[in-house]
């Protein structure tokens, strides 16, 4: 009976993270636009002690929490996009700033691509950002598309 | 299997052992001809610092993982003959080898002993490490002061490593390492206070994108970041990066005044230069823009560069459109369809982008801190698109923020007040020591309108009959007045606490009180600032005839900078329930004479025991 309940339990917690995750399970890429936050309180102390709650990270990001990595973009480059969703999405409709060219970066896109990289992203803003609801990692994932069709930037999409 | 290993791997130990053990033995014969733990290096690199007794040490690393010898938090010669035997042991630990733990320790003796050859075992995780964190260049930052939560009133430090050249935008990908305490978060507020000031968290350093850094404090926090890039070379930064490595879940304690972040990033640069000596200079507290002082000092900082908060950027929008359209920032946020109204349609193109690129941000503002509303997502959207479609339009490099005075080039955060005093015919002197940091009324440069940050103000009376006494204690006193207008609209708050001298029954009482208020702040005119509070008070003055006595109040003022001038001005009311009444007028003269002084006038009228008082004051201040 106690290992039903856990079944079920467990069952139950993966069908939620398939659903709210396209990452895959358990991943945090599902972050749509203007996500916002929970809720000030806890934030509160969260990040305003200068400190961290539970285990402090020390860099390691090539660990993958649990997300597919298949696309180009490094689980250290799909987090960025996802913590900085917003940033990334202003920058692609103005056509520059600081979090698209971090994108860029990211992507090892060369200096001389880089204007190109922005106007590649900043014309197609409907394509990738076809409305409001739409997750970190489809806008990761259009994004790639459109870069592997173009011919000076498909070269960083292998 | 294993029966039949066993033989095998003693006699592998037998033959190893001597070889390394001797080495080792040599390498510490070495280190005691020169009394190699007493050096600088050595004694920044276990974080030990002298103890009350001369001779004696104490490592501030709070932790047994730190220490390689059973007394080495005490003991730096006995660490350093640990630290020379477990580099020798069998490279089979791996990662949990000291060679891998303690790689600066490792660098550094490499290069002042003869170590012979040592097993090398392989370190895994410390090269899983270095690949991710390289760096070419270090970066002091200052995110600055936030009055809306206690740990971060007075600014706070970290250090960012940039890969590569740093152009615009890679810096989102750079480490930032940030020392802070490890928090519960069920912990409230206050509890948090107590134990931060009495050391009762455990600090780590963490090392994390400083995009989520930039994220924390521009957007969520709303607080500008001042950048101070060092001129560390590549040697040094290696060392910092070598060092950072043997940091990593090591606890220290964490001391809100002394001990905090501020302290062990200077202790991060010491090791990283070695001959630096910044944290000597910090026995008492480690104000963060006074270590941002230190370091510049030093000659590490080579420059300066300001990322301004979400609010700022878009108060500078604001500004930037003509004054009749603003309104239309409002409208297009509230309903975006607005864009096709006429009289919006009939501007130039160039202001059309602006508004809708203002509105945007507005909203986005606007939503800060709440969590997702599918109406606002749905509306943040509609501008968004209408933004990328007038994109071209924008001025094609928006104008700058302007940043205003950095906050390295404040006053000094200590006060020495020196002043003579009359009042009802009485005179005396009063002597003043106020630890931190800054008057509503005082030299304004570097720091934000409308913030007064005092902890630890002392001011003591010298009547003329010899006696000295207490004239006041402030313990906590600040102030926090935020403009408000059409599109920013923050509270004004106040809190205070301490001692203060309160004519009650015909007799000056010295009274324990705490008080805090309330309300709202406008500017008036390119220089002016008008406040009203409504106030609480709880003091306890042995005047009433039940001491301790509740009251409530209301507090209002101005301030007004006139070039070297400033006028701070304020009228206050407080009825107690045991009836009784206050009223005060209160104006203060702050002349800046130079950066690290000014001549304060202050009159001070009040009407609390059937008659009314007046005191007149002039002080001269000097800032360290």
């Amino acid at each position: 009976m106690k290992r039903l309940v856990i079944t079920a339990a467990m069952l139950a917690v993966s069908t939620t993270a398939f659903a709210e995750a396209p990452g895959g399970p358990n991943c945090g890429w599902g972050n749509m636009l203007f996500k916002g936050q929970s809720g000030i309180v806890p934030h509160f102390l969260a990040s305003t002690t200068n400190g961290t709650s539970g285990n402090a990270t020390f860099g390691m990001t090539s660990g993958t929490n649990g997300c597919s990595v298949d696309g180009t973009l490094t689980y250290g480059g799909k987090a960025m996009v996802n913590n900085m969703f917003d940033e990334f999405s202003a920058d692609v409709a103005v056509g520059q700033g600081e979090a698209l060219n971090a994108v860029a970066v990211a992507y090892g896109v060369d200096k001389q691509d880089r204007e190109a990289f922005a106007t590649l992203a900043h014309q197609n803003f409907a394509t990738l950002f076809p409305n409001e609801n739409v997750t970190a990692d489809e806008v990761v994932s259009r994004l790639e598309a459109l870069m592997k069709a173009d011919a000076r930037l498909g070269k960083y999409i292998i | 299997m294993i029966r039949t290993l066993f033989p095998h791997l003693i006699a592998g130990w037998l033959l190893l052992l001597p070889l390394s053990a001797g080495a080792a033995e040599a390498a510490w014969a070495q280190a005691q001809a020169r009394a190699l733990w007493k050096h600088e290096t050595w004694l920044d690199l276990v974080h030990y610092k002298a103890g009350t007794w001369p001779g004696t040490w104490r490592s501030h690393a709070d932790d047994p993982a730190f220490f390689l010898s059973a007394q080495g938090r005490q003991d730096p010669r006995a660490e350093l003959q640990a630290t020379l035997r477990a580099f020798a042991e069998p490279a089979q630990a791996g990662d949990e080898h000291a060679q891998c733990r303690f790689v600066a320790r490792l660098d550094w003796l490499r290069n002042e002993l003869d170590l012979g050859e040592l097993p090398q075992p392989d370190c895994a995780a410390y090269r899983e490490f270095r690949q991710q964190v390289q760096a070419t260049q270090a970066v002091l930052v200052f995110p600055s002061y936030y009055l809306n939560s206690p740990s971060s009133m007075f600014g706070h430090t970290l250090l960012r490593l940039d890969a590569g050249d740093a152009e615009g935008g890679s810096e989102y990908l750079s480490f930032a390492l940030n020392f802070g305490a490890l928090v519960d978060p069920d912990d409230n507020g206050l509890f948090y206070a107590f134990r931060g000031l009495t050391g009762g968290y455990t600090g780590q350093f963490e090392v994390d994108q400083y995009y989520k850094k930039i994220r924390d404090y521009n957007r969520d926090e709303n607080r500008d970041i001042w950048e101070y890039p060092l001129n560390l070379d590549a040697a040094e930064i290696e060392r910092l990066i070598l060092h950072l490595w043997e940091l990593r879940g090591i606890d220290f304690a964490y001391y809100f005044f002394d001990e905090n972040c501020s302290y062990r990033i200077l202790e991060l640069l010491e090791v990283a230069r070695p001959g630096l000596e910044l944290s000597d200079d910090f026995p008492i507290t480690a104000i963060p823009i006074d270590t941002v002082r230190a370091v510049q000092r030093a000659g590490l900082v080579h420059d300066k560069h300001f990322r301004p908060a979400h609010g700022t950027v878009l108060r500078q929008r604001i500004t930037a459109l003509p004054p009749a359209q603003r309104h239309w920032i409002k409208v297009l946020s509230a309903v975006p369809e607005r864009l096709e109204d006429a009289e919006l349609q009939a501007l130039d193109e160039g202001t059309r982008a602006q508004l809708v690129d203002a509105a945007y941000k507005y909203l986005r503002y606007t939503q800060t801190g709440a969590a997702r509303d599918p109406t606002m997502a749905a509306r943040s959207y509609q501008l968004l698109r209408a933004l990328q479609q007038q994109a071209a339009a924008l001025p094609r490099d928006a104008p700058a923020v302007d940043p205003g005075a950095s906050p390295d080039l404040s006053h000094g955060s200590r006060r020495l007040a020196v002043g003579a005093w009359s009042e009802q015919g009485r005179e005396y002197l009063s002597l003043g020591l106020r630890m931190s940091l800054h008057s509503l009324e005082e030299n304004r440069t570097g720091f934000p309108v409308g913030a007064q940050i005092n902890i630890g103000n002392l001011d003591l009376r010298l009547e003329d009959d010899g006696q000295l006494d207490l004239n006041r204690l402030d313990l906590v006193d600040i102030v926090s007045l935020s403009p408000r207008d059409r599109f920013f609209k923050p509270l004004s708050w106040a809190v205070q606490t301490g001692i203060d001298r309160q004519w009650t029954a015909n007799r000056e009482h010295r009274v324990a009180q705490v008080n805090g208020g309330v309300g709202a702040s406008g500017r008036v005119g390119p220089a002016g600032l008008v406040y009203a509070l409504g106030t609480a008070r709880l003091e306890h003055n042995h005047g009433f005839d039940d001491p301790l006595q509740p009251a409530l109040g209301l507090r209002a003022g101005g301030l007004q900078d006139a070039g070297p001038l400033t006028l701070h001005w304020e009228l206050g009311a407080e009825r107690f329930a045991n009836g009784q009444s206050r009223t005060r007028v209160d104006l203060r003269h702050n002349l800046r004479l130079a950066r690290h002084q000014a001549l304060h006038l202050q009159l001070l009228w009040r009407d609390q025991r059937g008659d009314d008082t007046l005191a007149v004051g002039l002080r001269y201040q000097h800032y360290y």
